[in-house]
């Protein structure tokens, strides 16, 4: 450029990379907050999907807790259950044969038979109610009850000892440390209660092996599973080949291959997967279509002052910048005020019955999940600044 | 680029354009806004661009302003051909050579005033702190030294048109375009931001370009140019 008088040192180069990213996400963020209501709507939006979207999960991943609940919290590495075993539920008896031939497979510690069936409690009023009765075996307890709040394992060596879900006191009529109740025709007495342990099924109550199998008229030698811990240092996996060659008529699984079979049957064996995942895509299409929707309006309400940005020597990329900005603002600020009202909000419903889990990983995942909703949300409105004329500002 | 070509008086130009033709749309509905435009304007001068609308100095005015592209002719500025350029290049000479007044001004209503300076410098590789500064010098230099942090919309019309001028000129861009920058202004608002753009503009050296239609400032040009029907024409007799 040639130019004569004064103006012979002007302008300087263009603006690096870095330079154009922090012009532009400064115009960009002072846009947002000056259009007070359109910042609210948008992010009215992204908290109504972060929301929908964790509460849903959340309850889903409560449910699923429900179904693997006792697969995750018995100390077992691998279960021998009936053939056909999808979920956490009896089936085909299993017999002595099949638990001593557990037994002899070479890496298998220790094996134990559990009872599981359901039975009912009378209640002081002449009524019942079903409990989901399991029988572990003493000195061991392999399956034995956890989240205890009151008494202890070994309280179940006591004759006709029960240990019976806290929840459910009221429920069983006002149960206490000592209530004795009818189980199936036979006397009990509550020593114990546990937190929390409430299934699909009837709550959990517990057992030593032998009263429950008096209760439950269950055989000796008839089992509803058959629980294995492997040596110290074992691979499970290879134990569980070993049992499953051993044991044909059964289904063999470790415990973490028994927790995914239960969430495939949960996803694709029942409908529960479909509902939770249909409102969790509806919750982020929701977000998606108003962040696109307001970030689309925002721009075509202020298009005379981006075809001056154009105008003045921005590019479409600069103004890309501009509105990615924007959207990850949205999607930061959206993600935290949900997650904060979502949290909130399990904290406040917190209950044996059903409580949301909200996992730490869920905060991450759903704001990266957002940043990249909002960014494909702004790409209408790039779109549109991309066909803009920069012409336009003189019309 | 070349070196710009000189005006018969010797003096470099600013603006040379040879047989400039626009023309929208095609077929039967075609419209020839320019019908081959020869002009030149000097580096430093202050012209004025006067003709009715329709007449085609808005898309004149586009068409220095690098925004649209010609559709036969040539086009130099500052001795860079601004004709056969690919759209994408468009950018950087606007950035370069282009600062821009609007009859509307403009002006982004989320910015101060100093920021709205401030952007199409900072765009120019200045930093932001030297952007802030020069962004001040200006607005004290346009009789703005108060309303460094006041956003459009808690300015009066004058005052905005001021800061519009002052963005323009910010970063010393060599050509100042202006459509009809006193379109929305009172009459003496209007004046004085005319006269406080010729002033400027004469004092740091910039050719500036204004289509206007406000006869009351047609006397603060150097030069004003007629265009009637696509054509460069003569001044009217009355």
């Amino acid at each position: 450029m040639t130019v004569t008088g004064s103006l012979a040192a002007p302008i300087r180069t263009r603006a690096s990379i870095f330079a154009r990213v922090r012009t532009m996400a400064g115009i960009g963020v002072q846009m947002m907050f000056h259009d007070y209501l359109k910042l609210a709507g948008t992010l009215f939006g992204v908290v109504f999907a972060v929301l929908l979207g964790n509460f849903q999960m959340g309850t889903f991943l409560a449910l699923l807790g429900k179904n693997r609940m006792f697969v995750e919290n018995a100390q077992v590495d691998i279960w021998v259950t009936p053939p056909g075993t999808r979920q956490f539920q009896g089936g085909k008896p299993l017999s002595d044969a099949q638990l001593n031939r557990a037994r002899a497979t070479p890496g298998v510690a220790w094996a134990e038979p559990l009872v599981l069936q359901t039975a009912n409690l009378v209640l002081p009023n002449g009524g019942s109610e079903p409990v989901s009765l399991v029988g572990a075996r003493a000195p061991r307890f392999a399956g034995g009850p956890w989240n205890l709040l009151k008494g202890d394992t070994t309280s179940l060596l006591t004759p006709n000892a029960i240990i019976v879900e806290d929840a459910e006191r009221e429920k069983f009529g006002g149960l206490n440390l000592g209530s004795v109740r009818e189980l199936a025709g036979h006397k009990v007495q509550v020593v114990g209660f546990t937190w929390g342990l409430l299934p699909f099924a009837p709550a959990y109550a517990f057992a030593e092996q032998t009263l429950a199998r008096e209760i439950l008229k269950v055989p000796a030698d008839k089992h509803t599973f058959i629980m294995v811990g492997v040596e110290p240092g074992v691979d499970p996996t290879v134990v569980r080949a070993s049992l499953q060659e051993a044991l044909t008529d059964t289904r063999v699984m470790t415990r973490g291959e028994y927790m995914k079979e239960i969430l495939t049957y949960i996803v694709t064996g029942t409908q529960i997967g479909l509902s939770f995942g249909t409102s969790t895509f509806m919750g982020l299409l929701v977000g998606l279509i108003t962040v696109a929707l307001s970030m689309f309006s925002s721009v075509i309400d202020n298009m005379r002052q981006f075809g001056t940005l154009k105008a003045i020597g921005s590019t479409t990329f600069d103004l890309a910048l501009l509105l990615f900005t924007q959207a990850i603002v949205y999607a930061l600020v959206g993600s935290l005020i949900g997650l904060g009202a979502v949290s909130g909000m399990v904290q406040g419903m917190r209950n044996p019955q059903l409580t949301p889990v909200l996992y730490p990983e869920m905060f991450g995942i759903t704001v990266a999940l957002m940043v990249v909703v909002c960014l494909l949300a702004s790409l209408l409105a790039l779109f549109r600044l991309y066909r803009l004329e920069p012409a336009m500002v003189f019309r | 680029m070349s070196a710009p070509a000189l005006a018969a008086d010797g003096k470099q130009l600013a603006i040379d354009i040879k047989g400039l033709t626009k023309t929208y749309g095609t077929g039967a509905l075609a419209f020839q806004a320019l019908k081959g435009i020869d002009m030149e304007v000097t580096q430093g001068e202050f012209m004025m661009l006067v003709g009715p609308s329709g007449s085609g100095k808005t898309t004149l005015l586009s068409i220095l302003g690098c925004v649209l592209s010609p559709t036969e002719g040539e086009a130099w500025l500052f001795g860079e051909a601004l004709h056969g350029r690919k759209e994408s290049a468009l950018p950087r000479l606007r950035l370069e050579y282009i600062g821009f007044i609007f009859q509307g001004h403009n002006l982004m209503g989320a910015l101060t005033a100093e920021q709205n300076i401030a952007v199409p410098l900072e765009l120019r590789g200045y930093g932001h702190t030297a952007a802030i500064k020069e962004a001040r010098e200006i607005l004290t230099a346009v009789g703005l030294k108060d309303k460094f942090a006041k956003r459009p919309d808690e300015l009066s019309g004058g005052q905005r048109q001021r800061v519009a001028v002052a963005r323009a000129i910010a970063g010393r861009p060599p050509l100042i375009l202006a459509d009809e920058p006193t379109a929305s202004l009172d009459a003496e608002s209007g004046m004085q931001v005319t006269q406080l753009l010729k002033d400027l503009c004469s004092q740091r050296g910039h050719t500036v370009v204004c289509v206007t239609h406000d006869n009351r400032i047609f006397h603060l040009a150097d030069r004003t140019v007629y265009i009637e029907d696509g054509l460069i024409v003569p001044a009217p007799s009355h």
